[in-house]
């Protein structure tokens, strides 16, 4: 190509170019952007839907963030959305590996099954938490029924306080772990076979293979799918509002879901905005360390 | 086998049930052969669900038109043109991707309240470009990254201008990225059920959050229910076969190229 057509084209380039970014960016500042700065506004404010006149009241712009250090609901909802991250990301990342080391065998059936495995990650997180909320009531549940067979008497487990979070935590990895099994399988198809080869012609047996090249092959993506995982389940809505609705008690009550409850059950907007925007502070912060590690943005063609 | 079979066995169980009558939900040990009954379905589709189904439908498919027609030329120019800005751009997409719902929903619902948006379908379909619009570019990006340049540039030296190097050679060549990414942005706003549970109230309720009202407000109706659960899951299970392949790089945004 020639590249000496001059600055002219290159010049009708660039507009043309910002030309097409323009509406998304334009867009994309109206509907993400502006509300984000909202929110941020009233989060300085008491803003309850019962006293309109707390729209813009801004006489107190820290009362909120102070109040957030002193609501031990608040705390005990953190301290159980870590419990709930932890868990969840790490079972599904077990899982996810497990699975995919067993089904990294190129075979038409296992081409099938990993398709298979797919269902519970694309269906509707609504599907998914009134087929939970199926098997955790113990009248229809099949779970329950075959216990029952085998003689033991289970409580139910989503109104089980010493339960109920296990209950979730159970659900969500099901619904999650083809998530990491997909992303593990991509990167060890991406293996290049000289490496296994190598190894095994020195005598490498099955298991040194998989922890001293398989493993280390696939660390970043497992950190990748962990870190995705983690933002993910902070969002973790819909399995607890049809399964546990944050009980017993609050013993299933995530950050994200105590901020619904204050915006939208007891109308205090205000406060909730305040925690809300700590949530995405920290789905920012991830978000930030996930393009760090992949590198996007830094790459030049 | 064993395994996938244990793994599916919650989803089929719902798929069986929605065929069931009440008295059959109820007995344990289940019979293997069952009268199968379409009642659950026909009393679905006689019910406001059916409106409810039509509503999830038109903005999901709106949604991710409006989404392509803006995402697709800006996914292009952002794989052709790199300047300083461009990391900072895509660190917004992925957070905008990733914001917890109730991020937007508060400002939203606050907005929509002046506006007399709430409980329109036109509301829906604006918030869902949120997550839509980011969806698109970042799915198209990597797409346009692997078309070489000197396509479009043998294109402009005959004489085409740029505009005309984009529709008829680039954008011809990208067909398969194309829908595979409509196909996600639909599920994605098809899957919703968060905005749609705050920011609809009886005329624009979509299809799951009239499912959870099935179990809210009319008692326990299992088979109801899980027809319903079906019914939405359907487009999903179909659509999600035809992109499979392309499902982890949506979901993670090309993250990794799988």
């Amino acid at each position: 190509m020639e590249t000496g057509t001059g600055t002219g084209t290159t010049r009708a380039q660039h507009r043309f170019f910002i030309l097409c970014v323009a509406p998304s960016l334009a867009v994309l500042a109206l509907i993400t952007l502006l509300p984000s700065l909202y929110l941020l506004a009233t989060s300085f404010t008491p803003l309850s839907l019962t006293r309109p006149e707390t729209l813009w009241d801004f006489s107190t712009p820290l009362e909120n963030y102070s109040h957030l250090l002193q609501d031990s609901r608040l705390h005990n909802s953190v301290w159980v959305q870590i419990k709930l991250s932890f868990w969840t990301v790490l079972l599904q990342l077990l899982i996810g590996l497990a699975l995919a080391l067993l089904l990294n065998i190129r075979s038409r059936l296992l081409e099938a099954l990993r398709t298979v495995f797919l269902i519970p990650m694309v269906l509707p997180p609504i599907v998914v938490a009134i087929i939970w909320k199926v098997i955790y009531t113990p009248d229809i549940s099949p779970l329950h029924g075959l216990l029952g067979l085998l003689g033991w008497n289970v409580p139910a487990l989503i109104t089980d306080p010493d339960w109920a979070l296990t209950a979730i935590i159970i659900a969500d990895t099901w619904e999650w772990f083809p998530f990491t099994m997909l992303m593990v399988l991509a990167a060890l198809q991406m293996m290049p076979q000289e490496l296994l080869d190598a190894a095994k012609v020195d005598g490498a047996s099955p298991w040194q293979l998989t922890w001293h090249i398989t493993l280390p092959f696939i660390k970043g993506v497992l950190l990748v799918a962990g870190l995705f995982r983690l933002i993910d389940s902070i969002k973790a809505f819909p399995l607890i509002f049809i399964l546990t609705e944050g009980g017993p008690g609050n013993v299933t009550e995530v950050t994200n879901y105590y901020s619904f409850l204050q915006a939208f059950n007891f109308s205090y907007l205000g406060f909730s905005s305040a925690i809300t925007v700590a949530l995405l502070a920290a789905t920012v912060a991830l978000s930030w360390l996930i393009v760090r590690l992949v590198g996007w943005g830094n790459k030049i063609d | 086998m064993v395994l996938a079979l244990l793994a599916l066995s919650p989803f089929l169980w719902l798929l069986l049930m929605s065929f069931k009558t009440n008295a059959e939900i109820f007995r344990f040990p289940p019979r293997l052969f069952f009268e199968a009954t379409m009642a659950n379905y026909g009393a679905l589709w006689t019910s406001e669900f059916r409106n409810s189904f039509a509503n999830s439908l038109i903005v999901s498919v709106v949604s991710t038109l409006l989404s392509l027609a803006i995402g697709v030329p800006a996914a292009y120019a952002l794989s052709r043109w790199t300047s300083r800005g461009s990391g900072t751009i895509t660190l917004w997409i992925l957070a905008s991707r990733m914001a917890p719902p109730i991020a937007f929903t508060i400002p939203y619902f606050l907005v929509y309240r002046h506006l007399e948006l709430l409980d329109t379908l036109t509301g829906l379909i604006i918030i869902y470009l949120t997550f839509n619009l980011s969806l698109v570019i970042w799915m198209m990006r990597p797409f346009y990254d692997q078309l070489p340049r000197s396509l479009e540039e043998a294109a402009w030296i005959d004489g085409a201008t740029l505009w005309q190097g984009f529709t008829r050679i680039i954008l011809p060549l990208s067909g398969p990225g194309l829908a595979a990414t409509a196909i996600l942005c639909f599920l994605f706003a098809w899957n919703d059920f968060f905005f749609a549970l705050i920011l609809t109230r009886t005329e624009a309720m979509t299809a799951p959050v009239a499912v959870v009202n099935f179990m809210n407000y009319e008692g326990w109706e299992w088979g109801r229910i899980a027809a319903g659960g079906t019914m939405i899951m359907l487009p999903v299970l179909i659509f999600s076969f035809v992109v499979r392949r392309y499902l982890v790089h949506g979901l993670t945004g090309g993250a990794l190229k799988g």
